[in-house]
């Protein structure tokens, strides 16, 4: 729609100031996170690699500025595809790395058997309504579930009051689960493309990969047709000629500069494949319900026993885990002081206090719906998404196109609540 | 025209900053102080599909200036 050359200009005032003090906070967090898996490997040694996945995991969100709501977002408010491409990359990678480890334990899908720790999850109607309010749920508070917990480290206030209300949506969706059980997903079938349409590995992998392919094309095809343009971005020159100029690039890049989203969708990819290999795929859901039911036990509202739920897998079906330090504490709660390293490091750490009492609303009200969703869907955008599609489960596709839906309306919303 | 949009929850920086492009059609510049992050990535090409040209300036301290202003030879 223009011709017009757009000229980024990165100029920088007063930088050095304050670094040392932030990085040396930093690094004091990564000697405690260290110090923590060693005492948590005590217990279980599998805690330690995954402790340290959820941290590198939660880095990384950081510095790619990943953000699952707004790759659904962004595609109805701006046109804009950018980090729903990231996203696609790392499917495609989790897709790959997924496989290799489910066909370690079940080299035969046509014998019937599911993988125990892949996230296929029920396909119907519960995870069509559970998309559509995740997806406007993530909109209306600005965040996903993942997307918040990183952010709570980042100093968002408002995040930590849309973890808040999540952990109170997962609470009413115990109280009604069973109701939900009952009627509805105890007739859904939890589709495995492997097996389903005996396909096998190779099937199974192709045509999750042909998906992944059309839906990148379709992202892309949507972004031209917004007239969105991509302007020529030069990086601030920075000299990189002796040592010491190499290494100061070096760690710009790393620490400081933010990365590009592809780069963080594959890194994802590939920690969840890592995480799946040392137990389950990544997800944040099931840490988040167990806070739920032990907070309501507390209180004396104990949600009652879930139908079906060890039946299912997935993240939520993990929240009957006991003991603080368990596998979800590690993946979850390791992407805090993953995400605040990455802030100090990059000196983007500020408490941010939203200016209107309307955002705080918002904040809570999206997180509610967010925790409703993500229990009935047995994950959020991680645990019912981003690690099901890779399980080569049709209720990832499901869910996405629904989340999408969702996202649609949420964009209706806050544009009006501007 | 001048945005502050700090403490905003995503994704009102960048949809308040590109409000403002679309309502001054190019008859000013907008500057837009902010402290979220990912505005450095998202608002840029959004300049460019408004014919702004994108002027970012860090100040240290986990904020940013991020000046729009209309590029020669645009109606």
């Amino acid at each position: 729609m223009t011709n017009t050359t757009v000229n980024i200009n990165r100029r920088s005032g007063n930088q050095q100031q304050g670094i040392a003090t932030q990085s040396l906070i930093a690094i004091a967090i990564l000697v405690l996170t260290l110090a923590l898996s060693v005492i948590m490997s005590k217990t279980d040694p599998a805690l330690a690699p995954l402790l340290l996945l959820g941290v590198v995991a939660g880095f990384t969100l950081q510095r790619s500025r990943f953000c699952f709501a707004s790759a659904f977002r962004d595609l109805f408010l701006f046109g804009s595809s950018r980090m729903m491409r990231a996203i696609i990359v790392g499917l495609g990678v989790a897709t790959i790395g997924f496989s290799i480890n489910m066909y370690g334990e079940i080299p035969f899908p046509s014998f019937g058997l599911l993988p125990m720790e892949a996230n296929i999850l029920p396909f119907g109607i519960s995870t069509i309504v559970a998309g559509i309010m995740f997806g406007f749920g993530m909109v209306i508070s600005g965040g996903c579930v993942s997307g918040s917990i990183y952010r709570m480290a980042e100093g968002y206030i408002a995040s930590w009051v849309s973890i808040a209300g999540v952990i109170v949506g997962m609470g009413l969706l115990s109280h009604t689960w069973n109701w939900w059980w009952t009627n509805i997903i105890s007739n859904e079938p939890r589709i495995w493309i492997p097996s389903k349409f005996s396909l096998g590995y190779g099937g199974g992998v192709a045509l999750t990969l042909c998906g992944l392919v059309a839906a990148f094309l379709l992202v892309l095809w949507w972004e031209s047709r917004a007239g969105l343009y991509m302007p020529n971005m030069p990086s601030k020159e920075e000299p990189s000629d002796t040592l010491r100029e190499k290494l100061s690039y070096m760690w710009r890049s790393v620490f400081v500069r933010g990365w590009p989203a592809v780069v963080g969708g594959a890194i994802l990819g590939g920690i969840g494949v890592l995480m799946y290999q040392v137990h389950m795929p990544w997800g944040v859901t099931g840490e988040l319900a167990r806070w739920s039911n032990n907070l309501m036990s507390f209180i004396n509202i104990p949600a009652p026993a879930a139908l079906g739920m060890s039946d299912i897998g997935g993240c939520a079906g993990r929240a009957g885990e006991s003991g603080l330090f368990t596998h979800t504490f590690a993946v979850t709660v390791g992407v805090l002081p993953g995400s605040f390293m990455a802030a100090l490091f990059s000196k983007e750490f500020k408490l941010r206090f939203p200016p209107s009492p309307r955002r705080y609303l918002q904040a809570l009200g999206g997180g509610v719906i967010m925790g409703y969703s993500a229990g009935l869907a047995v994950g959020c955008t991680i645990g019912a998404f981003f690690s099901s599609i890779p399980s080569l489960s049709l209720s990832g596709w499901l869910f996405a196109m629904a989340l999408a839906c969702g996202a649609f309306i949420g964009v209706q919303v806050v544009k009006r609540i501007a | 025209m001048e945005l502050d949009v700090r403490g905003e929850i995503c994704p009102y920086p960048m949809m308040k900053a590109v409000e403002a492009m679309k309502k001054l059609k190019g008859s000013d510049d907008v500057v837009v102080i902010t402290d979220h992050a990912p505005c450095l990535e998202t608002i840029p090409p959004q300049a460019g599909r408004f014919g702004y040209t994108c002027d970012i300036e860090e100040n240290g301290g986990a904020e940013w200036i991020i000046t729009l202003a209309p590029a020669k030879g645009v109606e």
